[in-house]
C-alpha cells in the first residue's frame, strides 16, 4: 500500500513477522472460522478453474449441454485451436508487441524515474501526480482521438499504420508508462544515495550513473515495471480490437473469433474456446506465480489492470 | 533523461484527451472522418444529445450502481480471506497463490469463460438446477446486471485481500500480545485492536477498485458482446458502441469527457491520499 508501506514493501512483500510457529498470540480468526473461510474460497476459486480444464478436454455438445465432467475425454481441442483461429499468430503478436513495451517500458521508466526521485525541479509534484491520474484516464476517452491521429497520420505520411504491430506498441508503451515509472519511483526511493554520491564525488556523470549503478542495483524493481508492461498488453482488448487485422491481432482478440466462429445455428466451439482461454491465461498465471513476492507489492502500491 | 517517455506521454494521453474535448463538440461520423479538422462545429450539442437523447445517464447509473455493488460484495470477502491467510497453517503457501489466480487471469480470458459457464443451458445452470433453482437467463435481461456484478466480483476480491494482507503486517507482535493479555476474544480483538489498522489499506483499496470498475471495459464487453443487453451497458461500452458501431465520433467523445467528470471526484481523493515524495508530507497512519 502506497502510503503506509516502508519503501522496501512496495516491491517486496514482506514475510509477515510471526516469531514462532503458529502462536496463538497471533492467531486471528477461531480455527474453524478460518478452516471454513479458506475451504469455501479454494472451492469459489478452484471449481471454475477445474471446469476450464475439464471443458477444454470435453466435446463442444458436453460443454452445451453443462456438463462438468467430460462426457469423452479428447486432447484434439488442444491441436486444433491452432488451425481454427490461427492462435499462433495471435501468441506471437502478443508476445512481439507486449514483450517488446515490456523492455522499453522498463528502461525508459527507470530513467524518468531516476530524475524524478534524485533531482528536484519545478513542477516535480505535478509529474509524479500526473503519473497517478494518468492510470485512471478511461481508454475509451483515448482510443477514438488516437485512432483519429494514426489515421490522418497515414494519409499524410501515406504508410498504413492502423492495423500495424507499431501503432499497438506505441500505445501501450505509452499506457505503461506512467504506471511503470511509479512503480520504480517507489522502488528507487528505497536505494541508499551514498553509493551515486561517491560516484559523483569520483567524477561519474549522471548517465554513467544511471547506467552503471542504478540500473544494476534495481533489476528487481525493472522486472516488476516490466511484467506489468507486458501485462497492460496482453490484457488489452479495447485498442487491439480496433486497430488490428487478422495478420496483426493479438490473443486477446484471436480468442473472441472462438466465440465468433461457430454463432448461430451449430454448436459453438467450446472446448477449443476453453483450450485456447488456458493458452492464454497459462504464460500471466506463470508470470504472477513465480515473481509473486515481487508483483504482489506492485499491485498494491498502484492496483493496477 | 525524462524526455522521451514525457515526450511519449504528451503524445499519446495529453494530446488525445485534449483532442477529444474537440471531437466532442464537432459533428464527427463516418463520413467526416477524414477531413476531421473541417468537421461542423457545434459547439455542446452532443453533449446536450448525450444527456436528453442517449442512454447516457442510464449507463451512469448502471456502472456506479455496478461499481458500488462489487465493492460491497468484494471487501468483506477479501478481509475475510485476508484473516484466514494470515496465520500460518500447512499448504498457506499454495493457498496464498490460489488466491491470486481469479485477480491475474486476463479480464478476457475470465469473460470468455464465464460466458460459457452462464450459457442457458450451461454448467452454471445445470449446478442451479441440482439444488432446485431454475437458473434463467443470465447474459441477456434484467439477470445479466448480477451476472456481470458476481464475475467481477469473483475476478476482484484478491484486490482487498492482498491491500488487507499487506495491512495486517502492519500490525505490530506486541498490539497482539497486549490483545492476548487483557483477555480478548477473536472478535473483540479484530473488532478494536485489528480493524483501526486496516482502515487505511481499506479506504484506498474502495477507492482504488472503484476507479477500476468503473472504467472496467473488457469484461462487460467480453462476457456479454456487442450490442450489450441495456441491463449491461455500462458507459466505457455505451462510449465504444457509439464510437465503433454507430460511427457517432461526435458524441462518444462527449460520453467518454463525461467520464472523466464521473471518476474526478474519486481520483482527486486517491491523490490527496497518495504519498507522493520522501518527505514528509502525505496522511500519517
Amino acid at each position: 500500500m502506497t502510503l503506509e508501506l516502508d519503501k522496501e514493501q512496495h516491491i517486496e512483500a514482506a514475510p509477515p513477522r510471526v516469531p514462532r510457529k503458529d502462536d496463538p498470540v497471533m492467531r486471528l480468526l477461531p480455527r474453524p472460522l478460518m478452516v471454513a473461510i479458506v475451504a469455501v474460497l479454494m472451492l469459489v476459486v478452484l471449481v471454475p478453474l477445474l471446469y476450464i480444464f475439464m471443458a477444454s478436454i470435453n466435446s463442444d455438445v458436453s460443454v452445451a449441454r453443462g456438463d462438468f465432467w467430460p462426457s469423452e475425454i479428447t486432447f484434439a481441442n488442444y491441436a486444433s485451436i491452432w488451425t481454427t483461429v490461427d492462435l499462433g499468430t495471435g501468441l506471437f503478436n502478443s508476445v512481439v508487441v507486449a514483450g517488446g513495451v515490456a523492455v522499453v517500458c522498463a528502461f525508459v521508466a527507470v530513467s524518468m524515474a531516476y530524475v524524478l526521485v534524485r533531482y528536484s525541479f519545478f513542477g516535480r509534484l505535478t509529474i509524479l501526480r500526473a503519473l497517478l491520474a494518468l492510470q485512471s484516464i478511461p481508454g475509451t476517452l483515448i482510443l477514438l482521438p488516437v485512432f483519429v491521429i494514426f489515421s490522418s497520420l497515414s494519409t499524410i505520411v501515406g504508410v498504413q499504420i492502423i492495423g500495424t504491430r507499431g501503432a499497438l506498441f506505441v500505445t501501450y508503451l505509452t499506457f505503461a508508462l506512467p504506471f511503470s515509472t511509479w512503480v520504480m519511483v517507489t522502488y528507487l526511493r528505497g536505494l541508499p544515495r551514498e553509493l551515486e554520491e561517491a560516484a559523483r564525488i569520483d567524477g561519474a556523470s549522471s548517465w554513467l550513473i544511471l547506467t552503471r549503478i542504478i540500473i544494476p542495483l534495481s533489476w528487481p524493481g525493472i522486472v516488476v515495471s516490466g511484467i506489468f508492461a507486458f501485462l497492460l498488453g496482453w490484457n488489452d482488448v479495447l485498442f487491439a480490437s480496433v486497430m488490428t487485422n487478422p495478420e496483426t491481432r493479438t490473443v486477446a482478440v484471436a480468442l473472441q473469433v472462438f466465440g465468433a466462429t461457430a454463432e448461430g445455428g451449430a454448436v459453438p466451439i467450446y472446448g477449443q474456446m476453453m483450450a485456447a482461454s488456458l493458452v492464454c491465461a497459462v504464460p500471466v498465471v506463470v508470470l504472477y506465480l513465480v515473481f509473486q513476492r515481487y508483483l504482489v507489492g506492485g499491485l498494491t502500491a498502484g492496483g493496477v489492470k | 533523461m525524462l524526455a522521451p517517455g514525457g515526450i511519449l506521454m504528451v503524445l499519446v494521453i495529453v494530446i488525445p484527451v485534449a483532442l477529444a474535448l474537440y471531437i466532442s463538440l464537432v459533428d464527427l461520423d463516418q463520413y467526416t472522418l477524414r477531413q476531421w479538422i473541417s468537421a461542423p462545429f457545434i459547439g455542446l450539442q452532443n453533449y446536450v444529445e448525450a444527456a436528453t437523447a442517449s442512454p447516457m445517464f442510464h449507463a451512469v447509473g448502471i456502472s456506479v450502481s455496478f461499481a458500488l455493488i462489487v465493492e460491497v460484495i468484494t471487501l468483506p470477502v477479501g478481509v475475510a480471506a485476508a484473516l484466514a491467510a494470515q496465520n500460518r497453517f500447512r499448504g498457506r503457501a499454495f493457498v496464498r497463490s490460489v488466491f491470486l489466480i481469479p485477480y491475474v487471469l486476463p479480464a478476457f480470458v475470465v469473460g470468455t469463460v464465464w460466458r460459457t459457464m452462464l450459457q442457458p443451458n450451461g454448467v452454471v445452470n445445470n449446478l442451479l438446477d441440482v439444488v432446485g433453482i431454475d437458473g434463467g437467463l443470465w447474459l441477456n435481461g434484467p439477470q445479466s446486471y448480477w451476472a456481470l456484478i458476481a464475475v467481477q466480483a469473483w475476478s476482484s476480491w484478491p484486490f482487498f485481500y492482498l491491500l488487507v494482507l499487506s495491512g495486517l503486517q502492519s500490525v505490530d507482535n506486541e498490539v497482539h500480545e497486549a490483545a492476548a493479555i487483557d483477555g480478548a476474544g477473536w472478535w473483540t480483538k479484530l473488532r478494536y485492536v485489528i480493524f483501526p489498522y486496516l482502515r487505511g489499506p481499506v479506504a484506498l483499496a474502495l477507492i482504488i477498485s472503484f476507479l477500476h470498475n468503473i472504467n472496467s471495459f473488457t469484461l462487460p464487453f467480453v462476457l456479454f458482446g456487442v450490442p450489450a443487453p441495456t441491463d449491461v451497458e455500462v458507459l466505457p461500452v455505451l462510449t465504444y458502441i457509439a464510437s465503433f458501431q454507430s460511427f457517432r465520433f461526435g458524441l462518444s467523445a462527449a460520453m467518454a469527457v463525461f467520464s472523466l467528470v464521473l471518476i474526478a471526484i474519486p481520483l482527486a481523493i486517491y491523490l490527496r491520499a497518495v504519498k507522493l515524495d520522501t518527505g514528509d508530507e502525505g496522511p500519517k497512519r
